[in-house]
């Protein structure tokens, strides 16, 4: 268990292409820190740069106080967990759990003492004389965390473990590396594209864009309070509406006085579009809108409708399947105590005036 | 695709019957002709059938050779040439696996340069360079010797070749997770590296063993002393007899033994090559 000190860490390759542009993250002691962004947005550079695969152009990197930055992956005392597994191929399972504790020269009775412990807590020990090859995807997954746990590391970087899953085992391992987590109380710090398991798993969670921090923060501290619009739009799914105030007022629409008046976009999360006045207590915005298309979710619908003006439809979630019918007139009401606003020209939030709202 | 022909079936039994013929004969008539008595097979009519000198032949060949020409017994060339085959054979994965590691893993100045000098000498058969080498070799003192035998024939752009574009495919990933498991560079190449080639480092064997095997040009040049003849030249100098007819049974018995070791090594390999060309294990 060790906290992890990023400052002023940069990293250019050859060619003047900088990939990750001075950023600092510091992670506490046993938090599972979830990195999230885009696919190029070098949440897996920074991963590789803390596991000492990737060199650090400027800047340091701290494993539990200790600066890291000229040791090689061994000596960092990290485990990793690669989205392939990387798991050795001529090695049967409990070999490759072995491998790295014999490298280090664990005595014999040691190792078997934590391949045994490791296998009993990931529920691996029926396989640990077959190779990987005669194992399935997610039991090829657990072997790999298994290789991580046996190291009993200072820190495990998991890098896209689950990408290689099918749905359904991916939403079970999720909930089982949380258990884990837990249970260890190791520092974890998971990189992922999939922003469903980033909510689901993180203590903190960290949305990268073109290789800085957007924001940080819980997970619903993300979702509800998104500080830039690269997060608004990327958290969540369907992500939040983003409206441009533009195109609303060139429609005739007028808003409120709330609205601050920097205002480029506003931003509303489809399950606080509602159709029916009567469910909005306080000030909202009232758009007249058709009803496009509507997709049954099972618990929930989800209903995209058209606002004259807007070059892009507007997705409202409603609870229960909707008893509505497709291609009818609504009207759409925004309560204005969840509206976001954000200046088009910086991409940040503007505050709404509390004064306003109160009126 | 299932067809019915009869006749198509027929037609395509026969090319291949005739095929294997047409490689058959040779072998067998140097087999008939290693058992029949001296002169048998030059008085005009060719036997057919296997003659009652069979014990006789491979007998006084293998134990004393064929003194008239000046060959040694062929249990001696017989393991001159495999001496020649497995030196050369181990040698060859060795140094090219070895270079192809480097190649592949690490990054030094002129790492590419050194690839393509490699990768040129391909177009450097023995043949070609053969005068050069065996002027090395001699400077070097080293004709009749085994070291002048395997030596010049070690170096494998080929094998290295190969070992790169099997390097290649292994994923980054497992290097890098031998990495954080604390192997360096020596323990990776002995614990992963090495095992991950064992089919290809088979298939190759079988492949570059019987190249040893078959050297013909070279042993002939640098050796002159009968203690250090391989087998397939020393044929060459069993039938350059002078004044006489070549005593052809007792050379047919020397090539019917000379092609053992290279059909055992096929047979009993088989299956490992057939696995090494096809199976990539990953």
């Amino acid at each position: 268990m060790a906290t992890i000190a990023i400052e002023n860490v940069r990293k250019t390759y050859p060619g003047g292409i900088e990939v990750i542009k001075g950023l600092d993250l510091s992670i506490a002691a046993g938090e599972l820190v979830v990195l999230v962004g885009p696919s190029g947005c070098g949440k897996s550079t920074l991963l590789r740069m803390i596991a000492g695969l990737e060199s650090i152009t400027a800047g340091e990197i701290a494993i539990g106080g200790r600066v890291v930055n000229n040791l090689e992956p061994a000596e960092r005392d990290i485990a990793m967990v690669f989205q392939n597994y990387a798991l050795y191929p001529h090695m049967s399972v409990r070999g490759n759990l072995e491998y790295g504790l014999k490298n280090r020269g664990t005595p014999r009775a040691e190792i078997d003492a934590r391949v045994k412990e490791a296998a009993r807590i990931l529920e691996i020990e029926p396989f640990l004389d077959r190779k990987p090859r005669q194992l399935s995807g997610g039991q090829r997954q657990r072997v790999a965390m298994g290789r991580a746990i046996v190291r009993k590391p200072q820190a495990f970087l998991f890098d896209e473990p689950l990408s290689n899953l099918d749905a359904k085992l991916r939403g079970h391992m999720r909930v089982e590396i949380r258990r884990l987590q837990r249970t260890l109380g190791t520092t974890l710090v998971y990189v992922t594209h999939d922003q469903l398991e980033a909510m689901t798993l993180a203590d903190k969670l960290v949305v990268m864009n073109g290789g800085a921090i957007e924001q940080q923060g819980s997970p619903l501290e993300l979702y509800g309070d998104p500080q830039t619009l690269f997060v608004a739009g990327f958290m969540g799914s369907p992500g939040m509406n983003l409206i441009d105030v533009a195109q609303l007022r060139a429609a005739g629409a007028t808003l409120p006085d709330a609205v601050p008046a920097g205002t480029g976009v506003i931003g509303i999360r489809p399950e606080d579009v509602f159709l029916e006045a009567g469910r909005v207590d306080g000030p909202a915005i009232t758009l007249p809108a058709r009803i496009e298309a509507v997709e049954m979710v099972g618990a929930e619908s989800l209903a995209y409708a058209a606002v004259g003006g807007l070059s892009q439809s507007v997705v409202l979630r409603i609870p229960g399947a909707w008893t509505g019918h497709a291609d009818t007139a609504a009207d759409l009401h925004l309560p204005l105590t969840r509206l976001h606003c954000f200046s088009k020209e910086t991409g940040r939030k503007v505050p709404l005036s509390a004064p306003a709202l109160a009126a | 695709m299932i067809e019915n022909r009869p006749w198509l079936n027929v037609f395509t039994h026969l090319v291949l019957i005739l095929g294997v013929a047409i490689v058959i004969a040779p072998v067998y008539l140097a087999f008939v002709a290693s058992t029949h008595g001296d002169g048998a097979f030059v008085s005009g009519v060719m036997p057919l059938w296997p003659g009652s000198e069979m014990a006789a032949n491979y007998g006084s060949m293998f134990t004393t050779g064929m003194a008239k020409s000046g060959a040694p017994p062929l249990a001696l060339m017989m393991w001159n040439a495999l001496v020649m085959a497995v030196v050369i054979t181990v040698g060859k994965i060795a140094i090219s696996i070895i270079s192809a590691y480097a190649i592949i893993y690490f990054r030094f100045p002129g790492r590419v340069l050194f690839f393509w000098m490699i990768f040129i000498t391909l177009m450097l058969p023995v043949e070609v360079r053969i005068v050069p080498t065996f002027k090395v070799v001699a400077d070097l003192g080293m004709l009749n010797s085994y070291a002048g035998l395997t030596l010049p024939l070690i170096a494998s752009a080929t094998a290295t070749f190969l070992f790169r574009q099997f390097f290649m495919t292994l994923p980054d990933e497992l290097t890098e997770a031998a990495r954080v498991d604390g192997a360096g560079p020596m323990r990776f190449f002995r614990d992963i590296l090495l095992p991950l080639s064992r089919t290809n480092i088979a298939a190759l064997s079988v492949i570059l063993f019987i190249y040893g095997w078959v050297q013909y040009l070279w042993p002939l040049l640098v050796t002159t002393d009968p203690r250090y003849y391989t087998i397939v030249m020393g044929i060459k100098r069993m039938v350059a007899v002078a004044e006489a007819d070549p005593q052809w049974n007792l050379v047919m018995a020397a090539v019917m033994l000379a092609m053992l070791p290279p059909v055992l090594v096929v047979i009993l390999m088989q299956r490992l090559f057939v696995k090494g060309l096809v199976e990539t294990e990953k």
